[in-house]
């Protein structure tokens, strides 16, 4: 039996095996610019030049799937702009009142704030004034925000529909309460907020996580199959499992429960050593994880998180992207590919794909291999 | 002496800061690293001694656990929060000359890269070991880290870079520096790096975590 792309991924989340394994990786911003070689600032701000661009990519590398990690994108983008500046090939920078952004093809924009804010103290947060009620930014990155027009919150994946019809799975994306507290309070701050004052961090995860949950719900009645919360910061690298129990799982359980009730699978990303605290995410109701970044740069055994986890949820993983693709010669990377599409095969719901995303500069030849060995090695 | 020593390593290593601190919840109420170094250099314990018998052991203690990965970055900020209350004793007598620093760690984010914890936590453990510590913050430009060199003859200096796209820039600072300090020290940290890439570029170390930073320096 033949399966569509979308029907291939679906099968996977639903824990069943398709007629191969499913492809589908998450491009890094910097790795879908040096791919396509957009005006960078336009693939940054422009839902169409980024929905065209996502589609281009899947196409291209053959994949089953499509990771839309950034939604709300303003048609209005350009009018609050003091200066668009085209520096030398792929690179620009963009004034705005408040800052200035250097876009370039490399990796994500970096911004500069005339009169950066200062994080306020714990104990000085006013939860009902200084916590969002309403969620309309994304966290990228540290200092890098990315706003979500409130009157084109999700356009982006009618027009990913308008474009590839059902052929592909099309996926939504989130960000962990936690990482909001994080973005909230400054790193450092944040971390040692949960020692210091729990019960505070609490009031402020739950009210971020009661507009996440409407933000996530919205993001249900558009044509997606599944949700993938990104929650960076909830690793081994960071938080004790007992910080985890106390400070992420609660928060991000409830708004997966309201994901799976809306009928839409939902899948938690989280980079780095997690061999811990596989048992608690699965606690958490999600149907799948993504990344399990192997050694060095997780600690995540993928047979062993099968036999653990893998009864009850879907696998998305785990290519490491910088040791396999980016720093490892063609028989090296193809090794570890062909293990993990073995290991992948013998476990339960699986989807090839990097651990984290892919990194920038991964050449678009060893990105090829993907598909290839996927016809070699993938067929159930 | 023996007891303010064990007792102020203690706080350090349970991140006791302060009488006024909460945590941990076991010692609320008790006296932290800051009223304890006070009453240890009031009761006639060097501070050579606080220094290098309380401090500096016990920040290690702490390095092998994040290391270990049986202490976690909450942890280790408070007991480096801990260390400092206890250092602000110490200030005066690194003035007057009587106790010294080991030496000098300069230490930035390459350029191009905004990312900063990796860094601070390097940069409160060796500190914690008992080094001066210039942090030139993020996005460091490579003529920065050389001036930095030039005004602090002896130094060793600490690279860090999270994304694959700024070790890139770090190779660049790495191979420049080296041309003008062929001798100079340095370490580089960062998810994305190992130790082949660090060999590669001319670095003297990769350092997987702040404690094999720690150990390395110390070893010089």
């Amino acid at each position: 039996m033949s399966y569509t792309p979308r029907e291939r991924v679906l099968a996977a989340m639903n824990l069943q095996k398709p007629d191969r394994v499913p492809l589908m990786c998450q491009f890094s911003i910097g790795s879908m610019m040096q791919q396509l070689k957009p005006s960078p600032a336009e693939f940054w701000y422009d839902g169409d030049v980024f929905a065209s661009g996502l589609v281009e990519l899947c196409k291209r590398f053959k994949f089953d799937g499509i990771l839309v990690s950034l939604h709300g994108h303003s048609p209005g983008w350009r009018d609050n702009i003091v200066s668009f500046n085209k520096l030398e090939e792929g690179k620009q920078e963009i004034v705005f009142t408040d800052r200035s952004e250097f876009h370039s093809w490399t990796d994500l924009p970096m911004v500069k704030y005339f009169n950066k804010p200062v994080h306020k103290g714990i104990d000085e947060i006013d939860v009902e004034n200084d916590v969002p009620g309403v969620i309309d930014y994304i966290p990228v990155s540290q200092d890098l925000y990315f706003k979500i027009d409130k009157d084109h919150p999700f356009d982006i994946f009618l027009k990913l529909k308008e474009m590839v019809g059902s052929e592909y799975s099309i996926h939504g994306e989130i960000t962990s309460p936690f990482d909001y507290l994080l973005d909230l309070l400054g790193y450092e701050q944040a971390l040692i907020s949960l020692i210091l004052n729990p019960e505070k961090c609490k009031e402020i995860l739950q009210k971020f996580t009661n507009g996440i949950t409407v933000l996530a719900k919205e993001m249900c009645k558009y044509p997606i199959d599944a949700v993938k919360i990104s929650s960076p910061f909830a690793g081994m690298g960071f938080i004790s499992p007992e910080h985890y129990s106390e400070f992420v799982l609660p928060y991000e359980s409830q708004f997966i429960k309201e994901i799976r009730n809306c009928g839409k699978h939902v899948y938690i990303h989280t980079c780095g050593h997690i061999d811990d605290r596989l048992e608690l995410m699965q606690q958490s109701g999600a149907s799948g994880l993504e990344c399990l970044d192997p050694e060095p740069v997780g600690n995540v055994d993928l047979e062993d998180a099968f036999k653990r986890i893998g009864s009850k949820m879907f696998i998305k993983g785990n290519i490491d992207s910088i040791n396999s693709l980016l720093y490892a010669d063609d028989a090296k990377a193809e090794r570890d590919i062909l293990k993990i599409i073995e290991t992948g095969k013998r476990g339960g719901g699986f989807i090839l794909s990097t651990a984290c995303s892919i990194a920038p500069m991964v050449s678009s030849e060893r990105l090829d291999m993907l598909p290839e060995l996927i016809k070699k090695a993938g067929r159930y | 002496m023996e007891d303010f020593i064990g007792r102020i390593s203690i706080s350090i290593q349970k991140g006791k800061v302060d009488i006024n601190s909460p945590y941990p919840p076991d010692m609320k109420g008790q006296p932290g690293a800051f009223e304890l170094t006070g009453e240890a250099l009031e009761n006639g314990v060097s501070a050579n001694d606080i220094l290098t018998k309380a401090m500096i052991p016990a920040m290690g203690i702490v390095g092998d656990l994040f290391k270990d990965k049986k202490l976690f970055v909450p942890q280790v900020l408070m007991c480096a929060k801990a260390m400092n209350s206890a250092m602000s004793h110490l200030k005066p007598y690194f003035s007057s000359g009587e106790i010294c620093k080991r030496g000098t760690f300069v230490i930035g984010t390459v350029s191009g890269d905004l990312h900063d914890i990796g860094k601070n936590l390097v940069s409160m453990m060796i500190e914690g070991s008992g080094w001066t510590v210039v942090d030139l913050g993020v996005d460091v430009k490579t003529e920065k880290f050389l001036e930095a060199i030039g005004d602090n003859p002896g130094c060793i200096l600490g690279m860090s870079a999270l994304l694959t796209t700024t070790m890139e820039s770090m190779e660049k600072s790495v191979r420049t520096l080296r041309e003008v300090y062929p001798s100079q020290k340095i370490i580089v940290g960062g998810a994305p790096l190992n130790n082949e890439f660090a060999h590669r570029i001319g670095a003297d170390l990769f350092a997987p975590n702040p404690q094999i930073a720690v150990e390395f320096i110390n070893s010089l």
